[in-house]
């Protein structure tokens, strides 16, 4: 039998029965695989030399970035380049990307797991990962860009339910709540697996694992309880998720400037949000593969089907790019037609073509090409993609304040002309820096692959197979 | 062709003539002065109206801010503008010209010599002479007194003008006089100006269908239109003549403009509904771990 792809056996069998769900835990097999596939996963459950000396550097750098932070604080929004015209700038292109990079937990763990596709199990964590990494931080990147910090309260104090402001925070924090459940509830049964098998790592992470598990003990009715709660979380993040980068889209879409008067917005968002959170998954399942050498769980065939995944979520986008630029492009209208002569052959028109070449059409070209999502050449064009996609916040929030429906007279061209400044840079480098600090401490102190359900599967396979 | 392009250089032409033209004051207007002493009242009643009616264009006196324009604006701080009599000021506000309009309905001759003291006040070497009234050239020495009585039964309002020099007074004959009410922005004049007849009255119609305030009120103003020959002198008076305007208030009914308290209920309940529809499920998962925590205590009791 075909004993050398797990994935393989695994998607042989993407119907499992609830029933024998139930009784495979008993197994001797099952017990067998628990073993095997935890000792393989666990392996880099360490405060090891590395971990100590990445977090070290990232938080080096991090100090640094904050006492640019400080300097902003004490000088106020002045030290950046946001002016009367141009008020948002990198740090609102900086959330938009947070948010659009966090729905990705969604589309793997609920769209795809909840249609079936087997092969999404042992990715479903580190989507969940950078979900909850993602819209943590997102929420910080909206406080860099104001200009009185200490007058956040005033948002809950003083919010009004007609604005979106208020609804973008309430569906941020909701957003990143049951991210955090999704991580954590599949976890459970790893950490009672993992909380014996864990000898030389520090007491404080083993009575971690001991007090998280909430007393797992592989019982039927957990597992139905478990279950149950899973499912109404999956259910849940859907509409979470639509209303989370829909109401961000909706910040742009409600003003009236030409660029952002947009009726398609929210699905124009979420299609993009997709193709950067798909991205970010390949990088890091990459980085997992090679760096924990979990190369027999996220191998080939994974790579390929989240190819996959990228090239349909990009011929979405470009979709959704099209009806944007073209239905406005087609009609004129006079501050219209400003804005998008800017884009197409002004002054952003370098970068507006190369992330939408280099950033959507090349990269969904080039993954149709089997040898292409094989790992490597994935993680290259996924490196493009994200660091593309980044630009693409940029161009859907900074060159449209250019061109104020009302005129800007009077107005020194470096206050229409946006430009960030060092200051802003290093800000918003702080809040790229916390999401790996988030993205490593989840990853290097918790399996990161999920034992249990892989367990499960490779025992059912042999099950069914014997 | 050849006619189009006549027609251009002469456009040209006159535009450069106009603009190079000097702006021209009357000799009799150039002397004219305020009836009042400026004093930080009346510079504090000039700097609100500055700013709320010149300073878009002018900017900040002394701050060479203004629209970049064409013709410029100005500064009215500079000495081009300071250099001016107060009496060629007051022309040139009141009378406007290109792209700067005329005040002459908008602020009242006490509201514009408020404005040119708040723009003295950048002038350090600025002296203010005062004038105690324009009194009459045609009834030279006599202060010239108006009265306003309205007539609610036929919508009319009768003004009559007497000038009065000690214990004699006379009928001011033949003097044309405006009628005009106050709106928002500026005075709305009311019919065409008439003459007072022999008598010195003369006798408008207002408008059956005169907005006024909630109660009906309005406040009507009778001025001579030649302030030269009859003086300055004028009656303004608030009488119930008009229609009472109830306009809803646009920040008193629920409306997405409007603040927390009054947002349109659909809004809030789709709000606090999602919020609590969310929270609820994340609420009931909580609960459902506690349960996957008791079994597991149970169970384990259950093996000692």
């Amino acid at each position: 039998m075909n004993s050398g792809n797990p994935a393989k056996l695994i998607i042989k069998n993407n119907i499992i029965p609830d029933l024998m769900a139930g009784t495979i835990f008993k197994s001797e097999r099952y017990r067998q695989k628990v073993e095997s596939v935890s000792a393989d996963i666990l392996r880099n459950v360490s405060l090891n030399r590395g971990f100590l000396l990445w977090m070290g550097f990232l938080t080096a750098v991090l100090l640094a970035c904050l006492y640019a932070y400080t300097v902003q604080l004490r000088e106020g929004l002045g030290v950046t380049g946001l002016r009367d015209i141009t008020s948002w700038g990198v740090y609102i292109a900086n959330f938009v990307f947070f948010v659009a990079t966090s729905l990705v937990g969604m589309l793997i763990s609920c769209v795809l797991g909840l249609s079936g596709a087997k092969w999404v199990k042992p990715i479903a964590r580190i989507a969940e990962i950078i979900a909850v990494a993602f819209a943590a931080v997102a929420g910080l990147v909206i406080i860099s860009d104001m200009g009185r910090p200490d007058r956040l309260p005033y948002v809950f104090i003083f919010g009004r339910f007609q604005s979106p402001i208020l609804w973008d925070v309430t569906v941020v924090t909701t957003y990143f709540f049951v991210s955090l459940l999704l991580w954590f509830l599949p976890m459970i049964p790893d950490l009672a697996i993992a909380k014996d098998r864990l000898p030389g790592r520090p007491a404080f992470l083993v009575k971690a694992y001991g007090l998280l598990s909430v007393k797992w003990v592989d019982h039927e009715k957990q597992f139905e309880i478990l279950h149950k709660a899973m499912r109404i979380l999956l259910i849940l993040i859907i509409p979470l998720a639509f209303a989370i980068h829909t109401v961000t889209s909706w910040l742009f879409a409600v003003t009236p400037r030409p660029g952002w008067d947009s009726t398609i917005f929210g699905p124009y968002f979420i299609s993009g949000a997709f193709v950067s959170g798909t991205a970010a998954v390949i990088i890091a399942m990459y980085f997992f593969r090679v760096s924990y050498r979990l190369e027999k769980y996220l191998s080939d065939f994974h790579f390929d089907r989240i190819g996959r995944v990228l090239i349909l979520v990009s011929v979405l986008y470009f979709y959704f790019n099209l009806n944007e630029f073209l239905v406005p492009g087609y009609k004129l209208k006079t501050a219209d037609a400003i804005h998008l002569r800017e884009l197409f052959a002004g002054h952003h028109a370098i970068l507006f073509w190369s992330v939408q070449l280099f950033g959507l059409v090349i990269p969904a070209i080039l993954l149709l090409f089997r040898p292409l999502r094989k790992p490597l050449p994935m993680l290259v064009i996924s490196v493009v993609v994200l660091a593309a996609a980044w630009l693409k916040r940029y161009i859907i929030v900074v060159p449209p304040q250019a061109h104020p429906h009302l005129p800007a007279q009077n107005y020194p061209v470096e206050w229409i002309l946006y430009k960030p400044t060092l200051i802003e840079i290093a800000v918003s480098v702080a809040a790229i820096v916390l999401v790996l600090m988030i993205i490593t401490i989840l990853s290097k102190l918790f399996p990161v692959l999920p034992i249990q359900e892989i367990a499960e599967e490779e025992a059912l396979a042999k099950n069914e197979s014997a | 062709m050849r006619n189009l392009i006549a027609a251009t250089v002469a456009i040209l032409l006159l535009g450069t003539r106009l603009s190079a033209q000097d702006w021209t004051v009357p000799d009799d207007r150039k002397g004219r002065l305020s009836t009042f002493a400026f004093d930080d009242n009346t510079r504090t009643t000039g700097e609100r109206l500055y700013t709320a009616n010149c300073k878009s264009c002018h900017g900040t006196p002394g701050m060479d801010n203004w629209l970049r324009l064409v013709p410029p604006p100005g500064d009215p701080a500079a000495e081009k503008f300071q250099q001016n009599s107060d009496g060629e000021m007051f022309y040139k506000i009141v009378t406007g010209r290109g792209q700067m309009p005329s005040f002459r309905t908008v602020l009242s001759a006490n509201e514009i010599w408020a404005l040119i003291s708040y723009l003295r006040s950048y002038n350090t070497g600025y002296v203010q002479q005062v004038m105690q009234l324009i009194t009459s050239s045609a009834y030279p020495g006599a202060e010239i007194r108006i009265s306003l009585a309205w007539n609610s039964a036929d919508s009319t309002v009768d003004i009559s003008a007497t000038a009065v020099k000690e214990n004699s007074s006379v009928a001011v004959t033949n003097a044309e006089m405006q009628l005009m009410v106050q709106r928002r922005f500026g005075h709305l004049a009311l019919d065409e100006p008439r003459n007072t007849d022999s008598r010195g009255f003369v006798r408008f119609r207002l408008p059956a269908d005169l907005p006024g305030d909630t109660a009906g009120n309005v406040l009507l103003m009778a001025r001579f239109t030649d302030e030269e020959t009859f003086g300055s002198a004028g009656k303004d008076t608030v009488i119930r003549a008009g229609m009472p305007v109830n306009a809803a208030s646009l920040v008193a009914p629920r409306a997405m403009w409007n603040t927390a308290r009054k947002a349109p209920v659909w809004i809030i309940l789709t709000y606090l509904g999602g919020v609590f529809v969310a929270w609820g499920f994340i609420m009931l998962v909580l609960l459902k771990l506690r349960d996957i925590y008791i079994i597991g205590e149970n169970s384990s009791v259950n093996k000692q």
